[in-house]
């Protein structure tokens, strides 16, 4: 029987692995509509290589630094190059295991690369890449899910609301204040202009896409198939992506007088972000409230980083960052006593404001390191690499030529190409 | 003021220097704009008669859009066309040359290029009395968004030189297809009736929410756009032939059956023309930044009747709806 169990927690996390990085589709859907399209080839392009260094990086040090033992409260300490063995006396298998924690590491990494589109060089996001896998995503894994020090305090983030989600968006925010907007975005007297992306259909898709993944993103993270209680995870997933994607179509309409799709897709992300810390933790009524909120807030967001003249093209850090702060503190208010199998239980839940607080400063010191430290890095790359962004020319000609020498879509450029070559 | 035929120049000058003491009304300024663009025609002519000769037949010359409609604000886009009784080639040579020389002048002297290319420099805009009906029948059976725009431009025609009946003549042949086909009206109003919200379910106002002219209104899309589209196809319906919307709302409420339903507009559009002529007199430079109201920038007053006239100017588009589907609920 323990065998049987064994293969199947194993298949389980396998199968999340596999939705978690297929997820890596839809933010290449998701960024690419989000964008304009000379900059396709090269937005879809770098998710895949970046993805490749994410997951060496993970193998090398990123998954001991995370899970590794002789740790402290700050990091762990060993288990680094993983050589595929197993760990006896676990449920299910090691090496699926890490391909699972790989996948993670690898999206955090993505929803970072959010704030660098359509304007960073190309040797900023192996850089970077690098960096980030190494010293910005594995050490807040670790305090909250390797045992470190927000673990001890019982901080409830089941699969990343903190972890993956904000620490991604924190590192975007410092890249978009040292980037600087986009050519365009804002008008000399202030006001800020839409730079629409290409084309929605491959938005909407990458939402759909993304929306799936989660099921192996919350669902996975029981790791285990007993009792099924992933059925569970995937209901409340499920549930708070749909009343993201109502309440944020709704906010839009009453505001704006129009339904907004860029808005109404931005809800449904950020209704799963939300829920991603919470899934295990809040029944299924607290799911949908937590998806209309996060669907309310992420329309409000994206507007307050346009008031700051923050140029963020995905809307990173309003899907993820927002979100994942909002997702983070509800299980501070929503978790129940039966369901809080770590931290207590939630305000709501008579548990005072003590799992409140623990999420609070969860999230404060999390989004703190994350922020500072890739804020550092990019600032001293900044310097030795003679700055992150392309040049003026380049950006107008788009990333696509002059970061890789072919667009995305020739077709669509090739006239213009051909008179600026006889000219 | 016997300067003012030679040049386009001095045209220009006199028209800088004076306009400022032509906007006590919206109707003064359209009288200005009128007396301007007649002498812009015949400096414009002369200039053609100096190469090519005098005009080879009769012709009118009109203008369309909002000067069409004695609407023009402060800067207002051309809108214009031509029309001649010859059609032979000498005619159409030396009418398009003059509808070049007319378009370029005008821009010379500050009323910009229309962006839609409504202008006699446009072979479109500029034919003879034959091609002309040819056009407006083809117009009405062509089954394309812009031919039934075209068609609702050309209602607002207003001949500034020239005889009056073949614009008129013209005008009659869209009256008679309706005649016989009712269900075009439906048509026009499909046309005419799609407006982005002005005011939310709040009651808030819905301005810009980005671009250079973020938090404004667009007053000529929100505001008269709804009056002057409904008012026009009630006209078109009940064949009056006045151009402009105070105009024509004053014949149609002289019908019994509307007595009472357009009441309240011919004040709301009274006070638009109003509010635009007193808020732009300063950004009035470029013809762009007319057309948009800064919501923070108005008194409490006026904020609540600026709103007022937008929801009223959906209203009416309402009452217009049920109007044209009413009729056409009779006709079968």
């Amino acid at each position: 029987m323990e065998d049987i169990m064994f293969s199947l927690n194993s298949v389980w996390l396998m199968l999340g692995a596999i939705l978690v990085i297929f997820m890596q589709g839809g933010f290449i859907l998701l960024e690419a509509g989000s964008t304009r399209m000379k900059n396709a080839g090269h937005i879809a392009g770098k998710t895949i290589f970046t993805f490749g260094i994410a997951s060496i990086l993970f193998w090398a040090v990123g998954y001991g630094f995370i899970f590794g033992d002789n740790g402290n409260f700050f990091i762990g300490l060993s288990d680094f190059f993983y050589s595929g063995y197993e760990i006896e006396g676990m449920s299910y298998s090691t090496a699926a295991y890490f391909i699972f924690q790989l996948a993670f590491a690898g999206i955090s990494l993505t929803i970072a690369f959010g704030g660098f589109a359509e304007r960073a060089k190309l040797s900023v996001y192996v850089v970077f890449a690098i960096l980030f896998s190494a010293f910005v995503y594995p050490v807040v894994a670790h305090w909250i899910w390797g045992g470190g020090w927000l673990a001890e305090h019982g901080k409830q983030d089941f699969a990343g609301s903190t972890v993956v989600h904000l620490t991604g968006a924190m590192a975007a925010f410092a890249a978009t204040i040292l980037l600087k907007p986009r050519m365009g975005k804002f008008n000399k007297n202030g006001t800020v202009n839409n730079l629409y992306g290409h084309n929605q259909v491959f938005t909407a898709l990458g939402v759909l896409v993304l929306w799936i993944g989660w099921f192996g993103f919350n669902g996975g993270s029981t790791f285990v198939v007993d009792d099924g209680f992933f059925g569970f995870v995937a209901v409340n997933t499920n549930l708070a992506a749909g009343a993201g994607a109502v309440s944020a179509l709704i906010i839009s309409w009453i505001v704006l007088g129009k339904s907004d799709i860029p808005t109404m897709l931005n809800g449904a992300l950020a209704g799963l972000v939300a829920i991603t810390a919470s899934c295990a933790f809040v029944e299924t009524w607290a799911a949908v409230v937590i998806g209309l909120v996060a669907g309310v807030l992420v329309f409000y967001s994206v507007k307050f980083f346009e008031k700051l003249k923050v140029d963020d093209p995905i809307f990173a850090l309003s899907v993820h960052g927002a979100a994942g702060v909002w997702g983070t503190l509800s299980t501070g208010l929503f978790a129940t006593p039966e369901l809080a199998t770590v931290g207590l239980p939630g305000l709501f839940y008579g548990g005072g404001f003590t799992q409140l607080g623990v999420q609070a400063m969860g999230v404060a010191v999390s989004g703190a390191y994350a922020f500072a430290v890739s804020f550092v890095i990019l600032y001293t790359m900044k310097k030795v690499m003679k700055g992150l962004r392309v040049t003026e020319e380049e950006e107008i000609i788009g990333l696509d030529l002059s970061e890789h020498g072919s667009y995305g879509y020739p077709e669509a450029f090739v006239t213009k190409e051909k008179q600026k070559i006889s000219s | 003021m016997s300067n003012l035929h030679e040049s386009y120049l001095s045209l220009k000058n006199w028209c800088d220097n004076n306009i400022g003491n032509h906007q006590s009304s919206t109707g003064e300024l359209n009288h200005f704009h009128d007396i301007v663009m007649r002498y812009l025609f015949e400096v414009a002519l002369n200039k053609v008669k100096e190469e090519s000769g005098p005009p080879p037949c009769q012709f009118s010359w009109f203008v369309m859009g909002s000067a069409g409609r004695f609407e023009q604000a402060v800067v207002s886009d051309q809108d214009h066309g031509l029309i001649y009784e010859a059609t032979n080639k000498e005619a159409s040579n030396y009418f398009r040359e003059l509808g070049k020389e007319i378009t370029s002048g005008l821009h010379f002297i500050g009323y910009p290029y229309c962006d839609g290319n409504v202008m006699s420099s446009n072979p479109l805009w500029c034919k003879s009395k034959q091609e002309w009906a040819v056009q407006l029948s083809q117009w009405m059976e062509d089954e394309s968004f812009d031919s039934i725009r075209f068609l609702l431009i050309f209602y607002d025609a207003r001949v500034l030189v020239g005889e009056e009946k073949c614009v008129s003549r013209l005008k009659q042949q869209l009256h008679e297809y309706i005649e016989k086909k009712p269900y075009f009206l439906n048509r026009l109003l499909v046309n005419t009736m799609h407006f982005k919200k002005a005011v939310g379910v709040f009651r808030q106002f819905l301005p810009e929410t980005h671009g250079s002219h973020t938090g404004c209104i667009d007053l000529k899309h929100l505001g008269f756009f709804p009056f002057v589209n409904a008012i026009r196809l009630l006209s078109i319906k009940e064949h009056v032939e006045e151009t402009s919307t105070l105009s024509r709302l004053g014949c149609l409420s002289g019908l019994p059956e509307y007595k009472k339903g357009l009441e309240l507009y011919e004040g709301d559009f009274e006070k638009l023309l109003s509010h635009r002529l007193q808020h732009h007199q300063k950004v009035a430079e470029y013809y762009d930044d007319v057309h948009f109201l800064d919501v923070k920038k108005l008194g409490k007053t006026e904020k609540k009747e600026i709103k007022q006239i937008l929801m009223n100017g959906k209203k009416l588009q309402e009452y217009t709806e049920s109007i044209i589907k009413r009729t056409l609920k009779n006709e079968i």
